[in-house]
């Protein structure tokens, strides 16, 4: 179990001068702002749970993750990992979690994959029979059997991902913490990745927290989302009542023809957003409100669609809807 | 043209700065260090058969313990240089294809974070530390060969000089660096190459304590351009016809080696696209 | 037990990853070689100009400079990655993953690399040793050769330690490296006889960084019997038990200030 309580962490940076002046400045005394990286958050995430931590580029994502892990150390607040504090006993802790980042392998760069094992083996203190099971079992489902007498330099990054995401499994962490596993990932390699942690959060009930920008880890993978924004929790719940919370959104996307535009386009209901995109006409409404009959006819009749596509909103939209508010909220305050 | 290569200028810059802590106590260890050479040869002199005051190899005690400081400085302020240790990462890491596939020239990156090193060293450190080196030595007599104003004549020479020491340095630097693609690693690289400079330079000894051939071999060798030829401009134990022997010598050695280093490069890369990274 | 076990697998990584690169690891021997070759140059140049160095001959003096390398070799085999530390890593934000692992730190990073070059210096060392040693006019005691042997080993010990302390200051400077360096050439300066060096060098040599006192004592107790070699030998262990336990302590306190990059 992880419980985070009023978690803050607030980095000092330099303020740098400008040109050389600005740099003689600096070289003799220096001023620091404040960045308020993670701003007072609090949760907790029960075993066996796989939540997904979102947010944008600096929301605070990799900053939190890295305090759960031990290598950060709060500057007020707390995390407990099964009541132990990551920052004060970081070794006792490491036994019990996994952690990959994304974009910094921690395999050796010049020795066979199945070296690297070898020596976790041993920091980990796994038993032979515990390793066997293990390297058969992420051997399949992570389909690293192939390459395992490869140096790491000399794999594919997606091969590099899912052998970093076996040796973070390979002492059968209770938590695993995956930064951004799937960056920079083709499309079937991503499939692979999240069936893997789907399989192992199945068997050994592995808890794991990812922070990632593709919504179809989250979508395929998490029960739970936390949303983050500028170091604060935005949304903490399942990911259905988040997308409940704007409405039953639709959109309709019409082919029309080349006279039909947004602008000039009868207007149905007020309720009835009308965009234009890339010539074609895109609708938006909340179907419990507008009737999604109503709203086909009028496609047909007045705006003359030869063909129509209807699609939900998609989790992406909705996160990028609740920045997008956010932002403009925050630039009116300013 | 060049101004596409500021932002590594300025990063080099930048960088020295941001470890101007690291730097500050090196200086003042490097005293220290340079005091401990000094006692080393205070016994060599004490020990030589003409006692104190005995000239060896051309040198006076005096001139010698000006050597040794000036080139201590000249080492401090001009060899600040992350080339080769770059490369080797960039090939290990595989991030050398970026830099084939941008606008820039991968020597010229690092020429420029070179450049960007030794030109905020020597305003910041090479000037109060030059200054004081040279007004305490000359005060002590232990710079007898100057005479003004010629000396303002040798100084202009000198920073050419310590320019090209710097070029120099960094073209080798690269072409060790360059190397790595056939090694694939850096360690036995770099040791090979700082060794190599600071005997063949004149750092670890003056190039005068060497044997008479060996020292006519050196002589034509670009190293002591790197070190030695621009502190001895210096102190004018060079008139301004050997010192600007030394600096046509130095800048054809720049010429040279570039060329060799492009030449290289290419061959290099060559094998990299070929063989795959 | 269990910290040697796991020691001899890391090693193991580490001369497999060394295998990969053989070709460096040729040219770092002979670096190696070459850059002793250069020292000995250096000191063979200067000796040609005078007669003695402060009353030393050639065989002593070099014996000197092949004595100072055994302490230094020992280092070099076990200690290489600390350069790393102290450079680069700490400043690249590359540390992380020693942290995330149930192993102390310090430990990961004396496991990480094994540097077989201290073979060959240590070769080169006791051959040189041997060379000079034949054209000198000693008596051989039980007591100089003990010494000798503890000036060895556990110099090697504070040499080391004097290594973990500085590449440790990293941890709060981000890079520590040059420091660590100049702290390390200080090891040049105890290739010559304390006799060259006026009162307080002896003593910064001596007590602060006392490569003196297990290079320069133990040779001149050979080639002079200047000190009681058991009484020195006491002094030297004592020394390195103090300087290992303030290293470890001093490494401990620094890595607690570890942080890793924010983002």
């Amino acid at each position: 179990m992880i419980e985070v309580n009023n978690l803050t962490k607030v980095f000092r940076k330099p303020i740098r001068g400008n040109g050389l002046s600005g740099m003689v400045k600096t070289l003799f005394s220096r001023k620091y702002e404040e960045v308020r990286a993670v701003d007072g958050i609090s949760f907790t995430i029960p075993d066996g749970e796989i939540v997904g931590y979102i947010g944008a580029n600096g929301a605070g994502k990799s900053t939190t993750i890295k305090m759960m892990c031990g290598i950060l150390t709060p500057t007020s607040g707390s995390i407990r990992i099964d009541g132990v504090e990551p920052y004060r006993k970081r070794r006792q802790v490491a036994q019990h979690i996994g952690v990959v980042f994304g974009q910094k392998t921690q395999l050796w760069w010049d020795i066979p994959l199945i070296e690297s094992f070898k020596v976790l083996k041993e920091i980990y203190q796994i038993s032979d029979a515990d390793y066997e099971e293990r390297m058969a079992f992420l051997g399949e489902v992570l389909d690293i059997t192939r390459f395992l007498s490869q140096p790491v330099r000399t794999l594919s990054l997606g091969e590099r991902m899912r052998a970093d995401l076996a040796a973070s499994m390979i002492h059968n962490p209770r938590i695993l913490f995956l930064d951004e596993p799937t960056i920079g990932m083709d499309v079937l390699v991503k499939e692979k990745i999240r069936l893997a942690i789907h399989e192992l959060n199945k068997v050994y009930g592995t808890t794991v927290v990812l922070t990632t920008h593709d919504m179809t880890d989250i979508e395929d993978l998490c029960s739970r989302i936390i949303l983050l924004e500028k170091g604060s929790i935005l949304y903490d719940g399942p990911l259905v009542n988040l997308k409940n919370r704007f409405g039953n959104i639709k959109t309709l996307t019409l082919t029309v023809p080349t006279d039909v535009h947004a602008e000039t386009a009868p207007v149905l209901l007020p309720e009835v957003a009308i965009s234009e995109e890339d010539g074609r006409l895109v609708l938006r409404f909340d179907a419990d409100k507008v009737a999604l009959e109503q709203v086909v006819q009028y496609a047909f009749r007045d705006l003359k669609a030869i063909d129509m596509k209807i699609a939900e909103i998609s989790i992406g939209d909705v996160v990028k809807t609740i920045l997008e508010q956010q932002e403009a909220e925050h630039a009116e305050k300013v | 043209m060049l101004k596409k290569y500021k932002p590594f200028l300025r990063a080099g810059a930048i960088d020295t700065m941001a470890y101007r802590f690291n730097i500050l106590m090196w200086a003042g260890i490097t005293v220290c260090e340079v005091a401990c050479m000094i006692f080393l040869w205070l016994a060599v002199y004490r020990s030589s058969t003409g006692g104190m005051d005995a000239e060896i190899h051309g040198f006076t005690f005096r001139e010698m313990i000006a050597y040794v400081v000036l080139t201590t400085v000249f080492g401090f302020v001009t060899f600040n240089n992350d080339t080769l240790w770059n490369i080797n990462t960039d090939i290990k890491k595989g991030t050398v294809g970026n830099y084939l596939i941008k606008p820039i020239s991968y020597r010229g990156k690092f020429a420029a974070t070179s450049l960007g090193n030794l030109l905020t060293m020597t305003l910041m450190f090479g000037v109060p530390m030059y200054t004081a080196a040279l007004v305490t030595l000359g005060c002590m007599g232990f710079l007898p060969g100057l005479t003004f104003p010629a000396f303002f004549a040798h100084l202009g020479l000198f920073l050419i000089a310590g320019l090209c020491a710097s070029l120099l340095n960094d073209t080798i630097a690269y072409i060790f660096g360059v190397l790595c693609f056939y090694t694939s690693a850096g360690w036995g690289l770099n040791s090979l190459k700082t060794t190599i400079i600071s005997f063949l330079s004149g750092t670890l000894l003056p190039l005068a304590f060497f044997p008479a051939g060996l020292r006519e071999i050196v002589k034509w060798m670009p190293f002591a351009g790197m070190s030695q030829n621009p502190v001895l401009i210096l102190m004018m134990k060079y008139d301004l016809a050997e010192s600007l022997r030394c600096i046509a010598l130095s800048a054809t050695w720049i010429v040279v080696l570039e060329l060799f280093a492009k030449i290289l490069f290419s061959h290099a890369v060559r094998k990299v696209t070929v063989h795959g990274g | 037990m269990r910290y040697v076990h796991l020691y001899f697998t890391c090693i193991k990584r580490s001369m497999i990853s060394r295998l990969e690169y053989k070709k460096d690891t040729i040219i770092a021997l002979f670096s190696f070689f070459f850059s002793n070759l250069c020292s000995l140059a250096a000191i063979f140049f200067i000796l040609q100009a005078i007669p003695t160095l402060a009353g030393y001959t050639l065989p002593e003096v070099g014996f000197f400079y092949g004595f100072s390398m055994l302490p230094i070799a020992l280092d070099h085999l076990f200690s290489d990655e600390l350069w790393l530390v102290a450079y680069r890593r700490v400043k690249d934000g590359d540390m992380d993953m020693h942290f995330l692992r149930p192993v102390p730190v310090l430990f990961q990073v004396f496991a990480e690399t094994f540097q077989p070059e201290g073979f060959g210096e240590l070769i080169l060392g006791v051959a040189l040793i041997t060379v000079c040693a034949m054209n000198l006019t000693v008596k051989v005691t039980l007591g100089a050769i003990a010494v000798l042997l503890v000036g060895a080993a556990f110099g090697a010990v504070i040499i080391t330690s004097l290594k973990v302390a500085i590449a440790a200051l990293a941890f709060i400077f981000k890079r520590s490296g040059p420091l660590l360096q100049i702290i390390y050439n200080f090891s040049a300066y105890a290739k010559y006889p304390l006799a060259i060096y006026p009162g307080f060098i002896r003593v910064l040599l001596i007590f602060v960084l006392p490569f003196g006192l297990f290079i320069s004592l133990p040779v001149d107790t050979l080639l002079y019997g200047t000190n009681n070699p058991w009484l020195l030998s006491l002094a030297i262990m004592g020394a390195a038990a103090v300087f290992f336990s303030t290293s470890v302590w001093i490494w401990t306190l620094c890595e607690r200030r570890y942080e890793s990059t924010g983002s």
